[in-house]
């Protein structure tokens, strides 16, 4: 197997969820000596952004995310494990994330939280209806990069906005990203009340979230 | 170069040229047509469209001899509900809020729901819920429905008794969450028969399935099941189902009906197994993306809910407002906006109903 055909293969494995077919690429990429930042970046992470693309497109569904997500975390850590201790990738940081109190939507919370963890965040996801205070906390306790919100209400997109005086009046705004989401969230809302970042669909998120802790 | 007042997705007042407009409008058709594997509007359509994007008029009217069917679903609590749930704070009895819809407002059928909304937890209220509604089918002429959401999510933690999906798969327990929805949709299905043959005893006109698949496929499922019973026994009444979004969430993702997988249907397509199953109308739902324009959802809308009125066999009543049909994510949303994606609806889409 040529490298070309091996990162074809590995993009491929994870669409198709298959976590043992993952692993024998990672495991056979290890074997051949190809550079395993490489077969991470250019083969599977290419394969979990079509898994989003399909996902957002309605062609592939939650328990396929999930299963291709456990492939990609498998082989990457074979991967990594073969690097030395200095180049493995550094985790990308703490992501707190939850659905505002008084909303129990969190569909789409939820998945992006998956994203996050493949793109190695550790994920802190306080669930649905989460009180403002937890958020503030959960900050504090995990000293967090990054804060996402989720409201699919207009009644509780507010909260995201009560949360900005929060943490400020916590002192601790100056530390952390946020992230607003939602269905009735917009850009334009993001702007107003002062979060960092707004993104439309998991995917988006994910890459905003890197582009906030990598600066 | 003129520029005409319109809205964003999320209600916001912008201001486009005709050229924008138009880009915006073949656009969101275009992105529908990709999605739902379906044919974009016609040329004279767009025009249609951005006429009624460049009409001076605050509000819109379809044309004499065109009007349809318009109904309302949870119509009872818009009233007396503040705007926490998209109502006006009046404060009246579910009786007179239908009351005041068909003799006030020229409702042509109404309905009654409970304030809770889901099928659930109208089972252990059912004696009060049939009285309710015996006294409304006695002072009233339209039809009249009962109307509750299927909402898996009430039979999932911390609300009933399976595991909930959302907290099982993100552990990677897809066995055991499959395993709880597929509990679940023979627990609601037993619910929903239960309750609409207690309403369909006193009387009621029909019963309406809202906002269906709101938790994903089970919810379909369990929606689609309960329709074909339901039909078996009560061949009479009336059933509605309306959708919760444009495509279905495979939150399951390979849970079938009469052979066909549910997860990410299109309304196309969904309006089929609705018909399939005994359903009498059909209510699809495009959602509205707040962050395009109000030219972008509408000709999106259009475009899907012109694909299912070509193939239904049963009538069609699109759901129109708050976030769907085009319309903005607001409480209470504009005139102009709704009259606009009205008119568009039955003039493009050919709806039997709004």
């Amino acid at each position: 197997m040529t490298e070309q055909e091996l990162l074809e293969a590995a993009a491929k494995a994870v669409v198709s969820a298959d976590e043992d077919e993952a692993k024998a690429i990672a495991t056979e990429a290890v074997k051949l000596g190809l550079d395993p930042l490489k077969v991470i970046n250019e083969g599977f992470t290419p394969g979990m952004r079509d898994v989003g693309d399909l996902f957002e497109r309605g062609t592939m569904f939650l328990p396929e995310v999930i299963l291709a997500s456990e492939a990609m975390v498998a082989a990457v850590a074979i991967l990594e494990a073969s690097l030395p201790e200095d180049q493995r990738e550094k985790k990308a940081g703490t992501a707190v994330i939850g659905t505002i109190e008084g909303d129990v939507h969190d569909i789409g919370k939820g998945i992006v939280a998956t994203l996050m963890r493949v793109y190695g965040f550790d994920v802190v996801d306080l669930g649905r209806d989460v009180p403002l205070d937890t958020f503030v906390e959960k900050v504090k306790e995990t000293g967090a990069a990054i804060v996402g919100t989720s409201a699919l209400m207009t009644t509780t997109m507010v909260g995201q906005k009560a949360l900005e005086k929060m943490l400020k009046e916590a002192g601790i705004r100056d530390q952390v990203k946020t992230m607003v989401g939602g269905a009735v969230v917009t850009q334009y809302w993001a702007d107003k009340i002062g979060a960092d970042a707004y993104a439309e669909n998991a995917q988006e998120a994910v890459q905003k979230a890197l582009e906030l802790v990598q600066g | 170069m003129t520029k005409y007042p319109t809205r964003m997705g999320d209600g916001h007042v912008i201001d486009m040229t005709a050229d924008e407009l138009k880009a915006d409008l073949i656009a969101g058709s275009a992105d529908a047509a990709d999605r739902g594997r379906i044919p974009p509007l016609k040329d004279d359509e767009i025009d249609f469209l951005l006429d009624l994007f460049k009409s001076n008029a605050r509000v819109v009217g379809v044309d004499s001899g065109n009007e349809v069917v318009l109904t309302h679903d949870i119509g009872t609590l818009r009233l007396d509900g503040d705007q926490g749930n998209s109502g006006v704070g009046i404060p009246l009895s579910r009786l007179q809020g239908v009351q005041v819809h068909e003799r006030a407002f020229a409702a042509d059928t109404m309905e009654l729901g409970h304030v809770d909304y889901s099928w659930k937890p109208v089972k252990p209220i059912i004696a009060q819920e049939q009285q309710a509604l015996e006294n409304i089918l006695l002072s009233t002429i339209v039809p009249i429905f009962y109307g509750a959401m299927p909402n898996l999510g009430t039979y999932y933690a911390p609300d009933g008794p399976f595991g909930n999906p959302s907290d099982l798969l993100p552990m990677g327990k897809i066995k055991e969450a499959r395993e709880a929805q597929e509990l679940a949709v023979e627990h609601a299905t037993r619910d929903i028969v239960y309750i609409c043959g207690k309403l369909a005893e006193v009387g009621a006109d029909g019963v309406n399935f809202d906002t269906t698949g709101a938790a994903g496929d089970a919810d379909f499922k369990a929606s689609l099941q309960a329709v074909e019973q339901l039909k078996a026994k009560h061949p009479n009444l009336a059933i509605q189902v309306g959708m919760a979004g444009e495509f279905v969430l495979g939150i399951h993702g390979e849970l079938e009906y009469d052979g066909t997988r549910l997860a990410g249907l299109y309304p196309h397509h969904q309006v089929g197994l609705v018909e399939k199953a005994g359903g009498d109308i059909f209510g699809p739902v495009v959602n509205t993306n707040t962050s395009k324009s109000m030219a972008w959802n509408l000709a999106r809308a259009v475009t899907f809910v012109k694909a299912v009125t070509a193939v239904a066999n049963i009538p069609v009543h699109v759901n129109m407002g708050m976030g769907v049909g085009g319309s903005p994510v607001f409480e209470t949303p504009p005139i102009d906006s709704v009259s606009r994606a009205s008119v568009a609806m039955v003039e493009i889409a050919r709806v039997d109903g709004l």
